[in-house]
């Protein structure tokens, strides 16, 4: 009886665990989990043997054991074959059945048995509703400034008063041309040419300059370059990476579902909307209801390691990505972080994980991979995808129209099935059967790969059909039970789906969600609600980091207490009360940024506020920034000549081969198209573990991570690009060519100020024309075979390329 | 002169500092971010080398000596599994080394087997990013960048930290600089390209090239100079610099084929199943010898679910004389006294079986080895229990291993720190102990 007690209420004894560990533990996983363990589907006779609880209270038969009285446990009595007999494969070796005599005289001491219940919560969300982050931005009293001549509008005034708070000054105004090259590549991410230079200079409307902002705002390139900032949040990428990187060969279509969307100015909170829930709103044409289905692959885009041996860890895995990815981009917060425990800095306790947790529990993934499959080859299936309604029969490829060829493919895919789901033998031939079943399991295995490769070889010859879109749909709806310490073998109670509790407001109603639905249409609609704390304020920082260089929250996707304080909340909230007001419109909030005074500042160094704020934090001037790898790449592509500024049909990646791990496969996979395309960067395929080289060194985000801010680096590599790389070599002498055609009359002197023009849309000063044309003559001169004209410029211009000014926008 | 005096004389337009002459600019006082600082006490490592095992070899087949399990196995109805190979004394201390280690077994009295080793996640990417930065939570400086952050580095016409053939997994994670300046990341050279991708200009000569640099210089420095301030663009006329004098210095480093026929043999390159990681090792002893301070090779295929046996054989016989190789050259050229030598996965394996003939991930208990400056020889340190797997007693976490990484480099790891995001930062974040029982 001593021993009973001490089962219930004390700890084991070190000794008893390790008795537990070394003759028990590994009995019971030998011969009894398979049926009683926490991986089996359901548990035999409703009876799981991984925790001391679920052993005391049993299965149907009533407990497992009775702790200290192994005559009376029904374990035991199993083990001794008297009655039932357990294991049914054979009966334990009578020295395993002493010791489990043993370790229930002892009190049947578990691992499992201590520190692992399921413990309320002692976060005070309604505490943590105070936090700033958390209450619904209110719009601010335009603050009294000293210097009131300097803008009328709310954003300076925000701005200034806090410099005046501190004796700062506002920057001077940037001149024009520096004005025109940062509107231009802030909002369309390529360089202004030396028409747009010479229009913009020449036009002394009062309103030219926002005459050119409405202009950049309309023009196409505004989508390709805010939608490149929306796919950084969304780890964008046309592989699953990790273990086994199969490709994703339609991920391009959420991808231009982006660039639309910006480009048709669609309003915030429904883009939110449509990528969390877009295939269970209303739609009234084929082509909405494919649209909306699309952004959903928002949700399918992760990263997953397809190899991972345990289902329930896979789908958890899965699960915790898409708690990720949601809670980040659009929340601005590391949800993910209560999957072992509450949040260890913010509000957000693990229950409220486990109620997101169970949306996405009730929702399947479409991304057109599967978990490891028993071919471990197969791992890329179409019928894991959506299919679009609104493709018409012509636009499918071509063998789709012919009968036989079609009847082929069915086979080959009802065969892959076959092998996929373990139906192996059907699939071979009668003679080789009775071979096979003699078989090892290793030789098995291995035939079974064999098999299964040649098939796939032969169906990736089949071009995919062109009506299918990565997106998600509804599963079984259920709640999600905790995970005790993120273990799916310990399962603590259910949580009611739901959403993040701190940052709802308490008796909300609305969103209540029925017992078969996922809820993903319940969160869809309570994150874009007009008075949600975070989801208008999250995006209107993203819209001020990409103008300013740097958020009012600096750290983008994090407002929560390890994130960084906003420098100027006020403002902050303006901007979200704004945004809501003006009907989530994108396009009005850059457009209201652009045209204030304070984004219209020079980068000027002026040392008495340097002194106060070297880091700028108060925003008295513009921050100098470098390009992003996609803007340098299109600005060389454009000076050459070379730039093709049409979307390419879908990816390269379409035509990729779906059956093999990418890496193993030569040829398509491995080559750098952003070398070997023109079009604008936002189209060169993501591939995970296999970027451009060129995306590598100029700090292109890792795919796999939310990344709202990319990281900034000054290394030799990229000095090494510029100057010694294939690529810039050749778009310096594609520029050098096109100088020397367009004006064949022209003076050494005309030429440099055209080229200065092309690179950094500026006058050359005088000294820099001397400078140049005197490097000009240097080359000229060289000793030997001397450089011809051509080569000459060539060089010129790189020079121009690799300049600190043309890699900065000030 | 000062730093911004040099910057400025780099565009004077009197002649820039001609390209030859810039080796000697350090003598003028010019301040690199990678140039050699003094340590917080004197160093027993100048620099170090890191075989990491990507994958997480079994330490029951390797270097943890554990006859018990053997016993244990057979009486655990099939639920453990004995190692799979003979352990033999080796040397004059003794040490237990497996028989898969013929040739690394005759270093075995200068091998410092930590047998304790434990780590936070059994997952190989968390583990493997937090092997390399300490956490695998956040995006952290790499070791190697944090050693090159209080060391600098040696040899100016090359990056201070080189990783060779780095594992995929954890990608550039694993030699990255995060909230470190970029000048501390690890620069990745890949064996299979033979190079540093554009390391040298298709089309001039460097003399040609010169006057090019010469004028973006020029540019930047007018650029600087309009700035009046700006450390980053500071930053891009340095790294040109150095892009300059690394595109002379590295081919002839990385020339691995110059070595002596006698040398390459001693690293297993005249040997299909050694060539590849001897190439590896070889390199890193060049990389040593000309002042790189960090030196990472990796070596893969250590994850052995099933068919331990055979997989492990086949691993263990790629890297078991490169690395007897590696350590008798180190010796050889007096360079093993001031070497540190770290080898080891992102964890181990268990003691249970697994598919038959397997062993599933152990982050409880697993083995490393140092050897070189400043630790002891021939000596195991910790051991983990027979028969569960977890370290029990001389327990070395990998904060554990750092610490005593960066004080055998002469670094104290609770002053190491980085002022970032309101915080200081280190390595060993709030962690680490110093494991002063091996030092030597």
């Amino acid at each position: 009886m001593a021993f009973a007690a001490q089962a219930q209420t004390g700890r084991p004894t070190p000794e008893q665990l390790e008795f537990f560990e070394t003759r028990i533990r590994p009995v019971l996983a030998k011969n009894c989990y398979s049926c009683h363990g926490a991986n089996s589907k359901s548990a035999a006779g409703g009876l799981f043997l991984t925790t001391q609880a679920a052993l005391l209270q049993g299965g149907q038969s009533g407990p497992a054991v009775s702790p200290g009285k192994p005559d009376e446990s029904l374990l035991i009595k199993a083990v001794r074959y008297e009655g039932r007999r357990m294991p049914p494969a054979g009966k334990l070796p009578e020295a395993v059945i002493a010791d489990l005599e043993k370790w229930v005289a002892m009190g049947a001491p578990h691992a499992r048995e201590s520190g692992t219940a399921w413990t309320e919560s002692s976060i005070d969300v309604a505490k943590g509703r105070q936090t700033w982050a958390f209450q619904t931005p209110r719009l601010p009293a335009s603050p009294a400034v000293k210097n009131g001549k300097w803008s009328k509008e709310i954003i300076d005034r925000l701005l200034l008063a806090k410099m005046e708070a501190k004796r700062l000054t506002p920057a001077p105004d940037a001149d024009k041309a520096t004005l025109l090259r940062r509107v231009s590549f802030d909002l369309t991410g390529l360089p202004p040419t030396p028409a747009d230079l010479q229009a913009f200079l020449n036009d002394k409307r009062p309103d030219a300059y926002a005459r050119l902002v409405d202009r950049l705002l309309a023009s196409e390139r505004f989508g390709e370059r805010w939608g490149r900032h929306w796919l950084d949040v969304a780890r964008y990428a046309e592989s699953v990476g990790r273990g086994r990187n199969y490709v994703m060969p339609v991920a391009w279509r959420y991808r231009d579902w982006v660039i639309d969307a910006f480009n048709q100015d669609k309003p915030y909170n429904q883009f939110v909307m449509e990528q969390i829930a877009g295939d269970l709103l209303a739609s009234t044409s084929d082509k909405q209801r494919d649209q909306q289905l699309i952004a959903t692959a928002f949700l399918s885009l992760g990263s997953h390691d397809l190899i991972e041996q345990n289902p329930q860890m896979f789908r958890m895995d899965v699960i915790d990505e898409q708690i990720h990815a949601t809670s980040k981009a659009f929340l601005g917060l590391t949800v993910g972080c209560a999957r072992c425990h509450d949040h260890k800095f913010d509000p957000i306790p693990t229950a409220d994980y486990y109620a997101m947790a169970g949306i996405f529990q009730s929702t399947e993934m479409l991304s057109g991979l599967q978990r490891r499959p028993r071919d471990n080859v197969s791992y890329f299936n179409m019928d894991l995808l959506a299919r679009l309604k609104s493709v018409p029969a012509e636009d499918q490829p071509a063998w789709m129209a012919d009968p036989l060829k079609v009847e082929e493919f069915n086979k080959l895919l009802a065969q892959i099935n076959d092998a996929r789901n373990g139906r192996f033998l059907a699939m071979v031939p009668v003679k080789q059967r009775k071979q096979m079943l003699n078989a090892t399991p290793q030789q098995r295995q291995q035939k079974i790969r064999q098999t299964v490769t040649q098939l796939l070889v032969q169906l990736d010859r089949y071009e995919l059909p062109h009506d299918l879109a990565m997106a998600v749909r509804e599963g079984r709806a259920a709640d999600s039970r905790i995970h005790i310490k993120g273990d799916p073998k310990q399962l603590g109670p259910s949580m009611p789906r739901g959403f993040v509790q701190v940052a709802s407001t308490p008796g909300q109603t609305g969103f209540e969600i029925r017992p078969n639905e996922s809820g993903r249409l319940q969160l869809a609609r309570w994150l874009a609600r007009d008075d949600h704390p975070l989801t208008a304020r999250v995006m209107v920082n993203r819209i001020w980091h990409h103008l300013f260089g740097r958020g009012i929250v600096a750290t983008v996707d994090n407002f929560g207490k390890m994130g960084e304080a906003p420098t100027h909340p006020e403002l902050l909230d303006y901007l979200a009360v704004r945004f809501v007001k003006q009907g989530w419109s994108t396009k009005k909030m850059v457009r209201e940024i652009v045209l204030s005074r304070a984004y219209r500042m020079s980068t000027a160094h002026l040392e008495r506020n340097h002194n106060v704020d070297p880091d700028n934090n108060l925003f008295w001037r513009q921050n100098r920034r470098r390009l992003e790898v996609e803007a340098l790449r299109d600005s060389l592509l454009q000076i050459a000549g070379k730039l093709d500024l049409s979307r390419p049909q879908g990816s390269p990646v379409f035509g990729f081969r779906r059956g093999f791990d990418i890496g193993r496969g030569a040829g398509a996979q491995m080559k750098d198209y952003s070398v070997s395309m023109n079009t604008r960067s936002v189209y060169v395929p993501v591939v995970r573990n296999f970027l451009p080289a060129m995306y590598e060194v100029f700090d292109f985000p890792e795919p796999s991570e939310v990344k709202g801010r990319r990281e900034v680096t000054t290394v030799p590599t990229q000095a090494l690009f510029l100057v010694n790389s294939t690529f810039a070599i050749q778009q310096s002498k594609r520029a050098a060519e096109q100088l020397l055609a367009g004006n064949a009359g022209a003076s050494g002197r005309e030429r440099v100020q055209r080229a200065y023009r092309e690179v950094l849309a500026r006058e050359a000063r005088a000294d820099e024309i001397e400078k140049s044309l005197q490097f000009l003559d240097a080359i000229r001169s060289e000793a030997g075979a001397a450089p011809d004209e051509k080569t000459a410029w060539a060089r010129f211009y790189q020079a121009l390329f690799a300049s600190a000014e043309f890699r900065y926008r000030s | 002169m000062n730093r911004r005096q040099l910057l400025q004389s780099l565009g004077s337009g009197l002649g820039y500092l001609a390209f030859a002459g810039m080796a000697s600019a350090a003598k003028q006082g010019y301040q690199s971010p990678l140039a050699p600082r003094a340590a917080h006490f004197p160093a027993r490592a100048k620099r170090v080398i890191f075989l990491f095992m990507q994958g997480a070899p079994s330490q029951h087949e390797t270097f943890d000596y554990n006859p018990e399990l053997k016993a244990a196995a057979e009486k655990s109805n099939g639920a453990l599994i004995a190692p799979a190979f003979a352990f033999k004394p080796s040397g004059q201390s003794g040490l237990p080394v497996s028989e898969l280690f013929p040739n690394l077994a005759s270093h075995a009295d200068d091998l410092c087997l930590l047998n304790g080793m434990h780590t936070d996640s059994p997952a190989h990417p968390q583990a493997t990013i937090q092997m390399h930065t300490g956490s695998f939570n956040f995006v952290r400086p790499s070791m190697g960048a944090w050693v090159v952050y209080g060391l600098g580095t040696e040899n100016q016409n090359l990056p201070g930290f080189i990783t060779v053939n780095p594992a995929a997994l954890g990608g550039a994670t694993n030699y990255g600089s995060a909230f470190l300046p970029a000048s501390y990341q690890g620069t990745p050279y890949f064996t299979r390209t033979g190079k540093l991708p554009n390391i040298s200009n298709p089309e001039m000569a460097p003399e040609q090239q010169r006057k090019q640099i010469d004028l973006i210089q020029s540019m930047n420095q007018d650029y600087l100079s309009r700035a009046k301030q700006d450390a980053e663009v500071e930053g891009i006329i340095e790294s040109y610099e150095m892009a300059f004098r690394m595109q002379s210095a590295v081919p002839g480093i990385l020339d691995w084929k110059s070595e002596p026929a006698e040398t390459r043999k001693l690293y297993g390159l005249d040997n299909r199943v050694t060539q590849g990681f001897g190439t590896q090792c070889l390199l890193a002893r060049r990389l040593a010898e000309s002042g790189v301070r960090f030196i990472e090779v990796s070596h893969g295929n250590w994850d052995h679910h099933n068919a331990l046996r055979q997989r492990i054989t086949q691993t263990s016989a790629e890297i078991d004389k490169p690395i007897a190789g590696l350590l008798a050259d180190l010796k050889a050229r007096g360079m093993l006294q001031d070497t540190l030598v770290v080898w080891g996965g992102e964890f181990g394996r268990t003691t249970n079986g697994q598919n038959g003939d397997g062993r599933n991930h152990n982050n409880r208990g697993f083995t490393m080895w140092m050897a070189g400056a400043g630790v002891k020889g021939g000596m195991r340190y910790g051991a983990c229990d027979p028969v569960s797997g977890s370290a029990v007693s001389g327990k070395v976490h990998l904060h554990d291993l750092h610490a005593t990484i960066l004080h055998l480099m002469g670094l104290d790891h609770t002053r190491l720190t980085y002022r970032y995001g309101g915080r200081d930062f280190r390595l060993t974040d709030v962690h680490g102990n110093v494991v002063k029982e091996i030092l030597g």
